[in-house]
């Protein structure tokens, strides 16, 4: 997936961040409004937490990971992100079932932050409702609708 | 007063932000009397005053005279998080709610927790252990120690962690240097609340649809032996401290010349370190307190909860 990426002309949009820099969006991936991403490609998927919600959690020295086999539901909770004493719960963007979980988190929390959309991937997920991806946001949606959270 | 600096922590100002810094404009001013204030500012200007900010609500169940079983805490806070949850969906105003309480000796563990920091055998543990979902390593509560749980929905204040974790550490400092005159103050990148290389209180919490919900915890008159039986939080070259053992510290060092006032005893400094806590959050986050009395809660207890995995061993 990360060479896919990278041969790509991948455009990347940015965010506006207060203080600090821009947050990247990647193109062709879809977007929760709890901030994770999904990949989709066929009826597989691959899930994680966008590079906005990595900077706002910082450095993330724990990843809860769920079995493999579990099943996952749209919009309901399938882990925690551990940083600086806050654990946070991240949620599916899609239904299904996780047929994979990226066990170098275990040992490599910090992924999480340094390669959001590539090396820091969750979950991989057989979806059963594709139908369900209409309801999550496109790049050009989830970078404005960042930028009007971060104006909150 | 014997204070002992440790070497990250920066002079001036006392507080260290993150490798990231926070990106919502909380800043740090040092006031006129060198106290730390800490303000909301708006996107677009500088700080203003709260009186131009309505108020929110926040019930509290001040219970701090109370040994609070950890699961029935635990409990309550989950009931009140389902609720809140249930209310945000509907779009409806969500206050905020405040615990405050003691625990009976119990140990607690967070979600990345390590077992290594225990130094004992879980099969054997002096008091009962519990894996929580809260953030941060193992930590002790017991008599003497005033836990506060707030239950704070974020959206009503800032959706930012690092603002929440550095503004419940604020309560913490205002309330010791204000009420005891100890001057604590934060270490980079540990959270929570020091005097040197003491922690007097440690902090954790979880957070869903910005929720936040666990707390912080501080050593009033703590026994602190069953901090041995750990290694506090991970942190290996640190010690755990209490506001009497600081006290106490001081008192052995005062001006001789000095009238010597009777010392507080127990109860004393538990009443005065709650109450000016309360105070504390309250202006810290700018939350109108309202008392609720434990009917309210009992109203909770008849609901009936799904089973949420948890584990005690």
């Amino acid at each position: 997936m990360a060479s896919r990426l990278a041969s790509r002309a991948v455009s990347y949009l940015k965010i506006q961040v207060t203080h600090r820099g821009f947050a990247s969006v990647v193109k062709d991936l879809k977007y929760a409004n709890s901030h994770e991403w999904v990949k989709v490609d066929g009826n597989s998927a691959t899930v994680g937490i966008t590079d906005h919600a990595q900077d706002h959690l910082g450095d993330v020295v724990y990843v809860e990971l769920p079995e493999v086999g579990v099943a996952v539901k749209q919009g309901e909770g399938f882990g925690a992100v551990e940083s600086v004493k806050a654990t946070s719960d991240v949620y599916s963007p899609v239904s299904g079932k996780v047929v994979e979980v990226n066990e170098e988190l275990n040992s490599s929390p910090g992924l999480v932050n340094s390669s959001p959309y590539e090396k820091g991937w969750i979950i991989k997920v057989d979806i059963n409702d594709s139908g369900e991806l209409k309801n999550l946001m496109d790049s050009d949606k989830y970078t404005k609708f960042c930028e009007e959270e971060d104006a909150h | 007063m014997t204070h002992c600096v440790v070497a990250s922590i920066p002079a001036h100002p006392i507080c260290s932000h993150q490798p990231r810094p926070p990106r919502s404009l909380y800043r740090i001013i040092p006031s006129e009397s060198d106290r730390i204030s800490v303000v909301k500012s708006l996107q677009s200007s500088s700080a203003t005053t709260h009186e131009s900010r309505r108020e929110c609500e926040c019930e509290c169940f001040n219970l701090y005279k109370e040994l609070v079983p950890y699961r029935q805490a635990w409990s309550w806070q989950k009931k009140i998080v389902k609720q809140k949850k249930a209310l945000i969906e509907r779009d409806e105003d969500c206050p905020d709610s405040l615990f405050v309480l003691q625990h009976p000796p119990v140990y607690t563990m967070g979600t990345g927790s390590s077992e290594k920091f225990l130094n004992f055998d879980l099969k054997d543990a002096p008091f009962d252990v519990h894996r929580t979902e809260r953030g941060g390593e193992v930590t002790y509560h017991g008599p003497g120690q005033i836990v506060m749980y707030p239950i704070m929905n974020l959206r009503n204040h800032q959706m930012d962690l690092h603002w929440y974790l550095r503004s419940l550490e604020e309560v913490i400092i205002r309330a010791l240097s204000k009420t005891f005159s100890i001057k604590a103050s934060r270490l980079e990148g540990l959270t929570g609340v020091w005097h040197g290389n003491q922690k007097l209180a440690a902090i954790g919490i979880r957070v869903s649809r910005w929720i936040a919900y666990h707390g912080l915890a501080v050593n009033v008159t703590t026994d602190l032996t069953p901090f041995r039986w750990i290694v506090p939080c991970g942190l290996q070259n640190y010690q755990v401290g209490s506001i009497r053992g600081l006290l106490g510290e001081f008192e052995s060092v005062a001006d001789s010349r000095r009238k010597q006032l009777p010392d507080p005893d127990d109860g004393q400094l538990l009443d005065i370190a709650c109450k000016s806590l309360i105070n504390e959050f309250s202006e810290v986050f700018q939350v109108r307190i309202n008392y609720e009395t434990i009917s309210r809660l009992e109203f909770l207890e008849r609901e009936p909860l799904s089973p949420l995995k948890e584990e005690a061993m």
